[in-house]
């Protein structure tokens, strides 16, 4: 009895197994033409010398690639870019967001009306973005205008778009303007999962509303905080568009030469196939990195009910 | 008898141009072929050329023409991806500098005489205006048929120069000094953002409108023997240095941050007196403000020089060629060279619809070309100046180019700090090659 | 659903809080909206109304003309209607097939239990690292092999799934009570069935969700169409976009005329749908809170 008993759970086991393995493989079939194939024939062609447009076989240089790229200023300096660019969104999206979201909750109306007029420029695409924003930071557009307006200053064109400084600051402020709204969503679900019951005890014993938030809230909301700040890294390691056509129009390359835009160049500008696909790796890695030690660094502080 | 043979033979000769013929390639006769063709925008072109292809298909039935267009912002990457993929298109065009690693990586074939109705290189050279051919010449073989030859004069709104208090016949720049001066005159401004500029500079065209300068105080961009970078610092010094004063830190003349001077030139509303363009602009100012155009309140003056300049050497020209993929199908090859040679024998339709030069010698010396208005200049300015600088890494090197001058010229970088890197980066860049 | 916004979460017991919070979401909400209201407004005027100092917000006349350049194009061939078109088949399609494969995915992996399911998981979720530029030209290489190239086909397949609507369906399906499941299976019901009838009609929320992003971020897809389409039939609207800037005598009203036609598609489709996709509806949790 015992065994028959065994033998048919297993075999459920199996066939149940068998069929995650089917709902699963459309995913894995998708992935692995669409993603793995081209990063690992990126990971491979980072060892050659190949140039994009010639019909030779490319030649084998190893490690070399990498010793050049990792020797480059040009590389480093993208990495900069990339860097400053990444803490310089990071901060204020990340801020910003919790704040909204916590002001949204704690009004009783026009909490969607907030999230809606917040997330409104997350629903234009880029170019569109790109568009009105390089209106908006030329010279005599409303950038200047406001900024002057405010600070009492006059005619001065604080050069959003040709002074190194001011160039990134403007892909930055173009991009928190742009993305703080979808972040500021996923946070009011975060807190919005927190049980009420938690809360209520509180209230009960006389905790006030900073105290709450910090308290109960915030470690209550780890889940949502580790995702948001997890996402918010790769999206801004990924950045390309708002730099891409800021500079086609004129935006100087070198301050905003994001890892992404250098890699975009080097392949199809140069032509240089082995060097592009040498950064691709390392930021793919760098990506892969960050991310993990993110996640790890929040499970170490677990926060206990 | 006689008078209708005679009647008759005056019909014939009458119709013949009317039935312009489309040359019957007897290759393709009775053959399936299919030939695509990528080309930029043009809303002039694309129908005339559209109009070629129906005349040559109608010829040549059996042959179908693929004709598409892609921003010209954004050919160039197309082009090169689809090559990369091997799946290039078998006829293209791009900017000379852009299509020199085409030909030194092999991708393009050879100009088939045959086809284009010459005998030889030196039957097809001999059509050209000198030098136009020799820029896609490679051991021997000629890989390109040009589309277009531009160069740059300076186009000039006598308006805004009588309102500034000069007079244009009179007081219009003929040097580099004289065209800073006048824009002083001429620059209007709230605070410190310019509302009307006087000139302003072509960005991000340096090899093409900034190289010149350089080259007029005998500064070198690569000298002869291919090697050494950024020749005759005194020259490439003065050059930054001019930049530095013409920018947002020195007198706030201009910028690459405000509108591009050639956009705003044709609309005519008091914002910038001159602009760098070439003689397709004409087409333009007469399609967007006839008013202007017929107003003749504009002219168009020689590239400026400097004062002490040791040679004159005007704007470079740069050219567009038509290449065929050397990948395609060898008949696909032959119906493309064809179809080319049909095109491109139209030089003065292309010219009065298109306002684009083919460097033809029979084009400069038509009635077309010298009834545009200024066409004289631009041509004077054509025959002194040498092609924009084309190699392996032209593009590479034209950003360099723009990280110098705009870090002179915006972010207060000293100039010989930024003469040193830009030499650095160039004989890097060539080396590398 | 409302019930969990009104007890519990931290309120203002004073009023000046309440009302600085107002304040705070009002003066910023306002900000945000401002390059959407000159956006608005700037397509209804001439440009050089348009680089005025002072700004004037509103068009001294309503210059509708903007628009009919913006549809008709520089060279009047009025391309830019079947660019929208396609844009909104290819956006669809995508948002279909997107919640559908990742509905699949996730549900496999949410729900079952076999070995390497992890490294699965993981595998997928590090695609979300992979930067568009640097496979852009195996993908392209790919496409074309396939005989993608210049089709619906070739903007649509590569991006059929993604790995963040996979993470989503996998946490919405997480929570979903396993014991229906196991109830249905009692029954004998098979499990393309179970699928079908019971997990994806019950992952309204979270399908509309990920439909709604799925379709913008398409929307906004701006290399891939470039490199794929080659006629001008194919191509979507940020290739237009660009186009239509770059043309040398581009004109900044129907710029922002272009701009504002692209836009409305997206923000239509936004606002309808919002009740699923923001914060305080029950898009993360299929079971009972």
């Amino acid at each position: 009895m015992t065994l028959k008993g065994k033998r048919t759970v297993r075999s459920l086991e199996k066939g149940r197994a068998r069929w995650g393995w089917a709902f699963v493989a459309p995913g894995i079939l998708f992935f692995s033409i669409f993603s793995f194939y081209p990063i690992l024939n990126a990971f491979y062609t980072s060892f050659f010398n190949k140039k994009l447009l010639s019909l030779k076989p490319p030649k084998f240089i190893g490690f070399q690639n990498y010793e050049r790229v990792l020797s480059s200023p040009d590389f480093w300096n993208s990495v900069r870019a990339t860097a400053v660019f990444a803490a310089g969104a990071f901060v204020p999206l990340f801020l910003l967001s919790l704040l909204f979201a916590v002001l949204i909750v704690s009004r009783k109306r026009f909490q969607r009306t907030a999230q809606m007029a917040l997330y409104s420029p997350a629903v234009l695409s880029s170019a569109v973005a790109a568009l009105i924003w390089l209106l908006i930071f030329d010279p005599r557009g409303l950038a200047n205008q406001f900024v002057n307006l405010v600070a009492n200053t006059p005619g001065i064109d604080h050069k959003w778009l040709a002074d190194a400084t001011m160039v990134q600051l403007s892909t930055i402020l173009v991009y928190v303007w742009k993305y703080v709204g979808y972040f500021t969503i996923l946070f009011v679900t975060g807190i919005g999962k927190i049980p009420q019951s938690v809360n209520e005890a509180a209230v009960i014993d006389g905790a006030g509303p900073v105290q709450r938030f910090f308290r109960i809230t915030l470690p209550l909301l780890r889940p949502t905080t580790v995702l948001v700040s997890v996402m918010i890294l790769i999206q801004c390691l990924k950045t390309f568009s708002t730099q891409y056509l800021f500079t086609q129009r004129g935006a100087p390359l070198g301050p905003i030469n994001v890892l992404t835009l250098n890699i975009y160049n080097t392949a199809l500008r140069d032509q240089n196939l082995g060097r592009a696909s040498v950064m691709s790796v390392i930021l793919f890695l760098c990506m892969l990195l960050l991310s993990w030690i993110q996640i790890r660094f929040s499970r170490s502080e677990e926060a206990e009910l | 008898m006689k008078r209708i043979a005679s009647i008759a033979l005056l019909a014939a000769l009458v119709a013949a141009p009317l039935f312009a013929q489309a040359p019957v390639v007897p290759e393709l006769k009775g053959k399936n072929v299919e030939i695509t063709i990528w080309t930029h925008e043009d809303a002039n072109r694309a129908p005339l050329e559209k109009g070629y292809i129906e005349q040559f298909t109608a010829a040549n039935p059996g042959v179908k023409v693929n004709y598409v267009t892609y921003p010209s912002s954004k050919i160039r990457e197309i082009v090169t991806t689809g090559f990369a993929a091997n799946q290039g298109p078998t006829v293209f065009n791009l900017e000379l500098f852009d299509e020199y690693p085409f030909i030194t990586n092999g991708r393009v074939a050879p100009v088939d005489y045959k086809m284009i109705g010459v005998k030889s290189q030196k039957d097809l050279e001999a059509k050209y205006l000198p030098g136009m051919i020799s820029p896609v010449v490679d051991g021997g073989k000629v890989y390109g048929l040009p589309l277009e030859l531009t160069n740059w004069c300076v186009y000039l709104n006598k308006k805004i120069f009588r309102d500034a208090g000069l007079d244009p016949d009179k007081d219009w720049p003929k040097t580099w000094e004289d065209v800073m001066a006048v824009s002083e005159k001429i620059v209007q401004r709230n605070g410190q953002i310019i509302t009307r500029r006087g000139f302003d500079f072509r960005y991000p065209y340096y090899l093409t409108s900034v190289v010149p300068m350089v080259e007029q105080l005998g500064g070198e961009l690569v000298a002869k023997d291919g090697k050494k970078a950024i020749v005759g610092d005194a020259a490439w010094l003065k050059v930054l240095s001019y930049f530095r004063d013409f920018g947002p830190n020195g007198k706030n003349l201009g910028s690459p941050t405000y509108t591009a001077a050639r956009n705003l030139f044709d609309l005519d509303k008091n914002e910038v007196a001159m602009s760098l363009s070439g003689l397709y602009q004409e087409a333009r100012m007469k399609g967007k403000n006839p008013a202007f155009y017929e107003s003749k309140d504009w002219m168009v003056i020689p590239y400026p020089q400097w004062k002490d300049a040791k040679k004159k050497v005007p704007n470079n020209y740069y050219g567009h060629y038509y290449m065929v993929n050397a990948q395609s199908a060898k008949l696909e090859q032959q119906a493309a060279w064809a179809l080319l040679g049909y095109m491109l024998s139209h030089g003065e339709e292309y010219l009065s619809k298109v306002a684009v030069v083919q460097p033809t010698k029979a084009l400069m010396d038509s009635a077309t070309f010298k009834g545009m208005p200024y066409s004289d200049v631009f041509a004077k300015d054509m025959a002194a100046a040498h092609m924009v600088y084309y190699g392996a890494s032209s593009s590479k090197i034209d950003a360099s180019l723009k990280e110098a001058f705009e870090s002179v010229m915006l972010a207060g970088v000293e100039p010989q700090k930024a003469l040193d890197k830009l030499r650095k980066d160039v004989t890097a860049i060539l080396e590398e090659e | 659903m409302s019930a969990m916004t009104r007890a519990g979460q931290p309120r203002w017991k004073s009023l000046p809080g309440a009302v600085l919070a107002a304040a705070i979401l009002v003066s910023f909400s306002l900000l945000i909206l401002v390059p959407l209201l000159f956006m608005a407004g700037a397509s209804l005027m001439p440009p050089h109304e348009i680089m005025k100092m002072p700004y004037d917000w509103i068009p001294k006349e309503w210059k509708w003309a903007n628009f009919r350049q913006a549809l008709a194009g520089n060279d009047g061939n009025w391309i830019y209607l079947r660019n929208i078109l396609n844009s909104l088949v290819v956006s669809l399609s995508i948002a279909f097939t997107t919640v559908l494969l990742s509905a699949s995915v996730g549900y496999g992996l949410a729900k079952f239990d076999f070995r390497g399911r992890n490294a699965v998981f993981m595998g997928i979720m590090a695609t979300m690292m992979i930067p568009f530029e640097t496979v852009m030209i195996p993908l392209y290489m790919i496409a074309v092999k396939l005989g993608m190239q210049d089709s619906y086909a070739g903007l649509i397949v590569p991006f059929m799934m993604n790995a963040f609507g996979v993470f989503l369906m996998r946490q919405y399906l997480l929570t979903f009570p396993s014991e229906i499941l196991d109830a249905a299976r009692i029954d004998g019901c098979s499990e393309p069935r179970i699928f079908r009838e019971i997990v994806f009609k019950n992952s309204g929320p979270a399908a509309a969700t990920l439909a709604i992003l799925a379709f913008r971020q398409q929307w906004d897809n701006l290399l891939w169409p470039l490199l794929i389409a080659q006629r001008e039939e194919m191509k979507t609207i940020p290739a237009y976009i660009v186009k239509f800037a770059a043309e040398k005598n581009a004109d900044e009203g129907a710029m922002m005329a272009v701009a504002a036609i692209a836009s409305i598609p997206v923000f239509a489709l936004f606002f309808g749908l919002s009740k699923y996709f923001l914060g305080g509806s029950a898009v993360y949790s299929a079971g009972k809170e």
